[in-house]
């Protein structure tokens, strides 16, 4: 017998044994008690590696070129924050950067140093810390209202020139639904989850 | 005992970064045993930040609003200053509306609403009622769900700035307004991150 104390609203519940699938809500606030198991180490570390590559495509191609009276001009997703940086903005293009960039290249990082050694039945150094830096930024990735932007803005040019979508574009896309999919399944109740069956 | 079985009457503290439930009393520099995360009761001064960083978002979302979030220059034409606003009126009239509507929800309802929402949840966590907790406990992860929305005419900006570039014919210039809106958003998510939901449940001591 386990007592769980809900991190919305404090109530303490008494726990038999954890339910092996369902989702365990608090009885009084409603916020999720514990997600339950839903996936295994390798299903993880596939998926982040997948979404390293897709991050390398997407910040190795252009994410549009836009011709206009015969100049053509195109942009990478470093692009867009340099080009705040270019206008002075530091502050501005430091937040562009690191919540298209810096964020998803932390949490993809992370997961992998410390999954890939659990995989193997081992302890990365400093797993303890790397995890806790892993909660603070996993919401930090801003993929999907990235691309809602991006839209507003070739919407707002496709008036008056010519757009071409690039390969970043569409890998973009597929790196928002990977990392989405890849952090439904890294809650941090899971890895510690994976993290003490290693230890046993 | 009086009142719901809480984790503080029981003496049990939650670790917010792991959710690891551990025994002990809220001392100084008291850490998680599983992930070595600071362990509070209740996040430290929780209210009084929360409430400076709601006061700071509402003041700098005058100026977000009101400045231009970029100006478009064009040969031999006046510059064309577009406030959040005004750009979702060019969208609008460049016949686009759902994007339009996309727009003027995650830049202009979402950011306000925030704000609102966060003076509200203050408000109520300072004077604890039992009333409605449940909505309030509702619209506190509303907030924390939108919260990311309102980024995206930031990075609308951001390529614009960086596409229209074109020497003496075109260009886009960011204006302050994108910064104090850039801001706003950051500030309203740190505020969501420091307000301590628990307080909306602890029941008001009567001694």
């Amino acid at each position: 017998m386990s007592i769980i104390v809900c991190p919305a609203c404090d109530l303490a519940h008494r726990l038999a044994s954890a339910p092996a699938t369902g989702r365990m809500r608090c009885a009084r606030c409603r916020a999720p008690l514990q997600r339950p198991e839903n996936a295994a180490v390798d299903t993880a570390i596939a998926l982040a590696i997948c979404a390293l590559v897709l991050l390398l495509l997407t910040n190795a191609y252009p994410l549009v070129t836009m011709q206009i009276n015969g100049s053509s001009r195109d942009t990478t997703l470093i692009g867009a924050a340099l080009g705040l940086y270019a206008q002075g903005f530091d502050s501005l293009a430091a937040l562009v950067f690191l919540t298209t960039v810096i964020g998803p290249l932390l949490q993809i990082g992370a997961l992998l140093y410390v999954l890939i050694p659990l995989w193997r039945g081992r302890r990365a150094p400093g797993q303890g810390t790397v995890l806790r830096v892993f909660t603070q930024v996993r919401t930090w990735s801003f993929m999907e209202v990235f691309l809602l932007g991006a839209l507003a803005a070739l919407v707002r040019l496709a008036k008056f020139a010519h757009i071409t979508p690039g390969i970043a574009l569409w890998s973009c896309v597929l790196l928002m639904l990977c990392l989405s999919e890849l952090i439904s399944i890294t809650s941090p109740e899971q890895l510690w989850r994976w993290v003490e069956r290693s230890r046993q | 005992m009086n009142g719901p079985i809480t984790g503080r009457s029981l003496g049990l503290l939650v670790c917010l970064a792991c959710r690891a439930t551990v025994h002990g009393t809220p001392a100084a520099h008291l850490r998680c045993p599983r992930c070595r995360a600071r362990l509070h009761e209740r996040k430290p001064h929780s209210l009084a930040i929360t409430t400076a960083l709601v006061i700071a978002s509402a003041v700098l979302y005058v100026p977000a609003n009101l400045l231009p979030v970029m100006t478009t220059r064009e040969f031999l034409e006046a510059d064309e200053p577009d406030t959040i606003m005004s750009g979702v009126l060019v969208l609008l009239h460049s016949g686009s509306w759902p994007i339009a509507v996309l727009v003027f929800i995650a830049s202009i309802v979402v950011p306000m609403l925030k704000i609102l929402a966060l003076a509200v949840l203050l408000y109520s966590a300072w004077r604890p009622s039992t009333r409605r907790r449940q909505q309030r406990s509702d619209l506190f992860r509303m907030v924390e769900f939108i919260g990311r929305w309102s980024m995206l005419d930031v990075y609308a900006v951001s390529l614009l700035a960086t596409l229209v570039q074109i020497q003496s014919f075109a260009s886009i210039i960011v204006g302050w307004g994108a910064w104090a809106f850039g801001a706003v958003v950051v500030l309203t998510l740190l505020a969501a991150r420091t307000f301590d939901e628990r307080l909306l449940w602890d029941t008001p001591r009567h001694d």
